[in-house]
């Protein structure tokens, strides 16, 4: 099943073409990576998925509806984005930011439900946080802020989840935490995921489709078995890798 | 077309200096150097000694303005800043109006050492309390904010309270730009040169700075001395100008802006484009007054005007602005902690506000001296005095219910109702209706302020409802409306008709006018304001996460924005329409809601309606009593009261 399908999709801003020309399907119920050298159109592409640009040239379809025509609460219900950088949240406990994720679901009037507290209640201990309650989001660690705003996501109880690095500010420990946790819902839980990811090695382990841009174009696309091949990896990032295999582990290092 | 348009508007200008001084003069009749003004003609010695030195101190205030305001906005880190944000300006105005009333033998040496004392003075009460928060942008804006409306509204009960003098002061508040020889010219030159080389060796690090104050300080920049550096020399350089020609509004604002809109990157670019755009500025509209002269029109004063020539230029160049990143809190900007119970001070400013309102009926000033209100006189007084004190307190209300929205759409701690240019408008239609109407009703004067203020949210929609317009654009485009209906306002003002006498009696605001009927309709319109704003709750809790998160969460920004917008200014416009522009509690009150800790947004917008109309009752109780049996003006009492509450709260928090 096809979950995003792009055809002919361009973003320009004024003098530079970010995006040039992208034919892509994305597909469902797996956790898709996308990747590519620095400035080649990442967070671009996933911007314009998660529906906070439009493309300035082409069309993106999400679930079979072009995402232009997707009301924004709808499309919040079934589609949650975290940005790259998550903004200050002056004041706020961190199981209020969580229950923000709600919006979608109750708008601006509606009352919460118990199925809202325990959407909130169970986001917040899927990501480990259920010993801060009550503590104030903008004095939490960085890597507890990350895990808190990825909470908010899962409370928005979307199917689909855009992931803009979510784990830069996490020590290893969390970041295979986080990996596993998005892996395990698109398993068990029937979720598609699409993630921004700058370290190979995380992906050919937690990822089961790869999307590498390079200069806006698509450089790759494919299975992750297919990506970790020196070949493939030398034409992503323009750099001599050297693959090898332990224990059943595929694992990349610069240098030939 | 933009690239030709600094160059387009200075040529402007000259033609227009040239029309005046031919005016004066054939070319042939010019005095020949050098001058020696003892064998010169009177028009010679007009055109060697007003003209002429007019022109260049034209060009060299608003040089050092455009640089004041350019230092101003980077080193704040906000759009809207400028050099009246400080009180700087105020500051002088306050000195010279004091001295021209309590001590006019101090003038006789000129305004410019009052003046100068006066800003320093400002100046100095801004800098201790933002020392406390090491210049922190937010905590020094605030602060120089609070010292401006203190000193602007104790200078404006000076001025009311001996009218005789008012001509001669609104002209030095309006910036005359007359001069009778060259040494404004070498004052302000000396000034400029030296601030033109300061400003640009300052570049380098205020650009450093503009990376955060966790990456400058990274990158080994001591950020303290930098902040106190650049604000004394910004400050400096304008009070410079206040003193040498009186405020003059704007450029410091639109220079910097206009430099932006024209597409100038580097820091350094911005500051020294910012000095000539400001110099164009000022320029063209000097040039404009004085072809208008010379043709025979009213003397008026630049400085005022200023809005008319830099008000509709802002407007233009706003789209092609780049949006700037949003004011975030910076290190030294310390929120108050959050307040473990608010429910518990809501229902206490609640229980206060009503427990003052009916003290406040019942109590006060009578022809007896002070005391409860004889059985008497219940009948008569009672009614007049519920009315009174229910306008009020709406009007306090609406306004603050509509600061509370603007600070959370925009996350801007200077945004203010006033900033939309809705109380703008409003101002100017209800001075048109005094001027274009013999002897105005009540209902007249209603319709023309109303349709004022329509006018300038009309205009504010245009841009508000433009796609994706980022809020710090809209506050921008509304203080452009806004400056320009203060530009035509002062103009009147300045002809010193009798008709404006009543003008700038209801410019300082009265609820002393309303009908009862007026005050209940603003009561239920007050009511139906907290609705909205309970109903908005969950949007006003989201905006402030940034455009990128509320988008995520499925809000609808392309309606909400423009709708929370218009609801303000409708706010706005009620109030102001029944009791006067009372504008300095909608600034005020929202920043009293978050210092007593109230952080989640229902409560934030409930406390701060309730502070609105808490301080507007006890206002409307000093504007009654203190100047007995005469109603002293609304707003002023309301910034008296509400400034020294504030400044108490930010000296808490510090010192916590």
């Amino acid at each position: 099943m096809t979950l995003f399908s792009l055809r002919g999709v361009c973003r320009d801003v004024p003098g530079r073409r970010l995006v040039d020309g992208l034919d892509l399907d994305i597909p469902e119920g797996v956790v898709t990576a996308l990747i590519g050298r620095n400035g080649s159109g990442k967070s671009t592409v996933l911007k314009m998925l998660a529906g906070q640009h439009a493309p300035s040239a082409g069309s993106i379809g999400y679930a079979g509806q072009d995402l232009s025509r997707w009301t924004p609460r709808a499309l919040a219900r079934h589609l949650a984005y975290l940005p790259q950088v998550t903004p200050a949240s002056e004041g706020m406990r961190l199981e209020e930011l969580v229950a923000l994720g709600r919006y979608p679901w109750r708008g601006a009037l509606g009352r919460f439900r118990e199925e809202d507290t325990a959407a909130v209640e169970e986001a917040i201990t899927r990501c480990g946080l259920a010993r801060l309650k009550g503590r104030i989001v903008d004095t939490m660690s960085g890597g507890e802020r990350q895990r808190a705003w990825i909470a908010v996501m899962l409370a928005q109880g979307a199917r689909t989840l855009l992931l803009d690095e979510p784990i830069s500010a996490l020590d290893i420990a969390h970041q295979v935490e986080v990996l596993a946790l998005l892996r395990t819902m698109c398993r068990e839980g029937g979720m598609s995921v699409v993630v921004v990811l700058h370290d190979v090695n995380m992906v050919a382990r937690y990822c089961d489709h790869v999307v590498a841009l390079g200069a806006g174009r698509l450089v790759f696309e494919g299975p992750v078995s297919a990506l970790m091949t020196a070949d493939t990896l030398q034409r992503i990032y323009g750099l001599p890798m050297t693959v090898s295999v332990q224990e059943n582990q595929v694992f990349a290092l610069p240098g030939s | 077309m933009t690239r030709l348009l600094l160059p387009l508007a200075a040529g402007l200008a000259a033609v227009l200096w040239l029309a005046a001084a031919l005016a004066v003069l054939p070319p042939g009749a010019w005095p020949a150097r050098p001058w020696r003004a003892e064998t010169m003609e009177v028009p010679q010695i007009l055109l060697a000694y007003g003209l002429m030195p007019r022109g260049v101190v034209a060009l060299l205030a608003g040089a050092l303005l455009g640089l004041a305001g350019g230092l101003m906005q980077a080193v704040l880190r906000n759009p809207l800043a400028d050099p009246t944000t400080l009180g700087t300006a105020s500051g002088a105005q306050l000195a010279v109006v004091a001295a021209t009333i309590l001590a006019p033998g101090w003038l006789v040496a000129g305004s410019l050492p009052v003046a100068l004392a006066g800003a320093g003075a400002a100046t100095a009460l801004v800098m201790a309390l933002g020392a406390r928060r090491d210049f922190a942008p937010v905590t020094v804006t605030i602060a120089g904010m609070l010292v401006g409306l203190m000193a602007s509204a104790i200078a404006t009960a000076l001025t009311l309270s001996q009218g005789h003098y008012l001509l001669s002061l609104v002209m030095w508040n309006g910036g005359a730009l007359t001069q009778q020889d060259w040494t404004g010219v070498w004052r302000l030159g000396a000034v400029l040169l030296p601030g033109l080389v300061l400003a640009a060796l300052l570049a380098r690090p205020l650009m450093v700075m503009s990376l955060g104050s966790g990456a400058a300080r990274g990158l080994g920049l001591r950020l303290v001395p930098l902040r106190f550096g650049v604000l004394v020399l910004a400050v400096f350089l304008s009070a410079m100008v206040s003193a040498e020609v009186g405020l003059v509004g704007f450029v410091g604002l639109a220079a910097p802006a206009i430099v932006q809109g024209l597409g100038a990157r580097t820091l350094r670019r911005r500051l020294m484009l910012a000095a000539v755009a400001g110099a164009v500025v000022l320029s063209l509209a000097d040039g404009v007054l004085l072809a208008l002269a010379a043709l025979g029109g009213p003397d008026l004063p630049t400085g005022a005007l200023t809005g008319l020539i830099g008000g509709p230029l802002l407007i233009w160049l706003l789209p092609r602005m780049r949006s700037r990143v949003p004011t975030t809190a910076e290190e030294g900007d310390r929120h108050a902690p959050r307040a473990p119970h608010p429910g518990r001070i809501l229902w206490g400013l609640a229980a206060l506000t009503v427990a003052l309102a009916l003290l406040t009926l019942i109590g006060g000033r009578g022809p007896e001296g002070w005391g409860f209100i004889a059985p008497a006189l219940r009948e008569t007084f009672l009614p007049l005095r519920a009315t009174a004190i229910l306008a009020a307190a709406s009007a306090g209300a609406l306004l603050a219910g509509s600061g509370a929205i603007l600070q959370r759409l925009t996350a801007n701690p200077m945004a203010a109702p006033e900033v939309l240019g809705v109380t703008g408008g409003a101002s100017l239609g209800y001075a048109a209706t005094v001027f274009l109407i013999e002897a105005p009703g009540t209902p007249a004067l209603a319709f023309g302020t109303a349709a004022g203020g329509a006018l300038a949210l009309a205009a504010l929609s245009v841009h508000a409802l433009r796609r994706d317009m980022a809020p710090a654009r809209i506050l921008l485009a509304g203080l452009a409306i806004g400056a320009f209906a203060g530009a035509v306002l002062t103009a009147i003002m300045a002809s010193g008709d009798r008709r404006s006498w009543v003008i700038l009696g209801w410019l300082a605001g009265s609820a002393g006018r309303v009908t009862p009927e007026g005050a209940l309709a603003l009561a239920a319109l007050a009511l139906g304001l907290l609705g909205a704003l309970l109903a908005a709750a969950r949007w006003l809790e989201i905006l402030p996460l940034g455009t990128e998160v509320s988008r995520a969460l499925g809000l609808r920004l392309s309606r909400i924005r423009p709708g929370l917008v218009l609801l303000a200014g409708l706010a706005t416009g009620v109030a102001t329409m029944l009791v006067g522009p009372v504008s300095f509690v909608g600034l005020m009150a929202p920043h009293l809601a978050r210092s007593l800790g109230l952080v989640r947004a229902a409560p934030f917008v409930i406390a701060s309606w309730l502070i609105g109309a808490l301080l507007m009752v006890i206002a409307a109780f000093g504007a009654r009593t203190a100047g007995y049996p005469y109603d002293l003006p609304l707003g002023l009492f309301a910034t008296l009261i509400g400034t020294p509450w504030l400044f108490v709260l930010l000296l808490k928090r510090s010192r916590s």
